[in-house]
């Protein structure tokens, strides 16, 4: 995989959040690095997980279900969990690959 | 609250203090509010089920919040008033009875011509009404149920929109959604055991709002000048700079979204209940 910010989805990602939120370089590291992690748990590079994940709904479910994996399996925190989850949601979202979004669970 | 700072500081609020009951007695003042709108023949088609997000079972819970696509200021907000317009109760026969009451209160004058005689005649018979009332023959005379559910349906609907400034006006935060996709309607008549007759309008979410009550700002308007017209369409109703200023100071006009801090304060929510930026 080559240097994450160079994908154009990725772009895409800094460019709509920071069109809103204007996120600063400490900000975006972990977010980066979260990314990163994710791609490579699923051996995908990020333009290619849009692709499919665009293409087909089966391969975006398929995605989340990997995410949520993905996140337990780095903290046992589920509140740090969830964040993680977030970092690559926000990816999907501003890439128009439509997720469903939940706050915090109360429990 | 006054008036004018009620319909200034009126906003969607989509961001929610989930965990902050809302008090009953400020329930009831939003219907009471609702009970004295305004509506023709004074037939009063709406109707309304309070639900508190934390006293029903997880399933209906989970079926209300699916007939609004689970929308995050639906799932947020701890009271959900399900609006119908009742429309068997909208009839002919309805408009008749309320009408010849409005007459019997002294609320529409006999000098207008408005007698028991001249709106049964106009109602049962679509005879022409005098000069000086309404052609309530035009419309109530055979009304079809479909015209009957058309009227109930906009009545509600303005209804509700007076739903929102009473809220408003109680400090709360309000917003109206979807309450059922037309697929969806016999499940939510189900849940709630309403009438087959009820036709749903709106869900009016009710809650103390996260986000502070300005909600960034006002929303963008349409212009004035394009808006409202003088005397006949194109020629703009003349927009006098120093009404607008004295509606600034009442508290009506107030700064546009997004005012500065907005996206902060967005972040700072997602942040707290936990959403993607």
């Amino acid at each position: 995989m080559n240097e994450i910010k160079s994908y154009a989805t990725v772009q895409k990602w800094i460019a709509n959040v920071n069109g809103y939120y204007n996120l600063s370089d400490e900000e975006w590291e972990p977010r980066f690095k979260t990314l990163e992690d994710f791609c490579r748990v699923v051996d995908q590079d990020p333009d290619a997980i849009i692709a499919e994940a665009l293409g087909d709904r089966a391969e975006k479910i398929d995605y989340i279900r990997r995410l949520r994996a993905f996140a337990k399996e780095q903290t046992a925190n589920p509140q740090i969990a969830h964040d993680l989850e977030n970092v690559v949601r926000s990816f999907f979202i501003h890439n128009g690959a439509r997720v469903v979004t939940r706050p915090y669970t109360e429990s | 609250m006054d008036f004018l700072q009620v319909v200034g500081l009126r906003r969607s609020i989509r961001i929610y203090r989930s965990w902050e009951k809302v008090e009953r007695e400020k329930i009831q003042r939003i219907l009471e509010v609702v009970r004295h709108t305004t509506c023709p023949g004074n037939i009063q088609p709406w109707r309304a089920v309070v639900v508190e997000r934390d006293k029903l079972s997880r399933q209906d819970r989970e079926a209300l919040l699916a007939m609004d696509n689970h929308q995050a200021a639906h799932v947020q907000a701890p009271v959900w008033i399900y609006w119908f317009a009742d429309v068997d109760g909208s009839g002919a026969e309805t408009f008749r009875k309320r009408v010849h009451e409005l007459v019997d209160i002294g609320a529409l004058p006999t000098f207008y011509g408005w007698t028991h005689e001249a709106i049964d005649a106009a109602i049962l018979k679509g005879e022409a009404a005098p000069e000086g009332m309404a052609a309530v023959q035009t419309l109530i005379h055979n009304l079809p149920r479909e015209m009957a559910a058309l009227v109930a349906r906009q009545e509600t609907v303005g209804a509700c929109a007076i739903a929102t400034l009473a809220a408003v006006n109680e400090g709360l935060g309000t917003c109206l959604h979807m309450a059922a996709t037309a697929d969806k309607v016999p499940k939510l008549r189900s849940i709630l055991k309403v009438p087959e007759g009820w036709d749903p309008i709106w869900v009016q979410l009710v809650g103390y709002p996260a986000e502070e009550m300005e909600a960034g700002g006002q929303r963008p308007r349409l212009p004035f000048e394009t808006t409202y017209f003088d005397g006949t369409y194109g020629k703009p109703f003349p927009r006098d700079p120093k009404v607008v200023e004295d509606l600034k100071k009442e508290g009506l006009i107030r700064e546009q979204m997004p005012k500065p801090g907005r996206f902060e304060e967005l972040k700072h929510l997602a942040r707290a209940f936990g959403f993607p930026l």
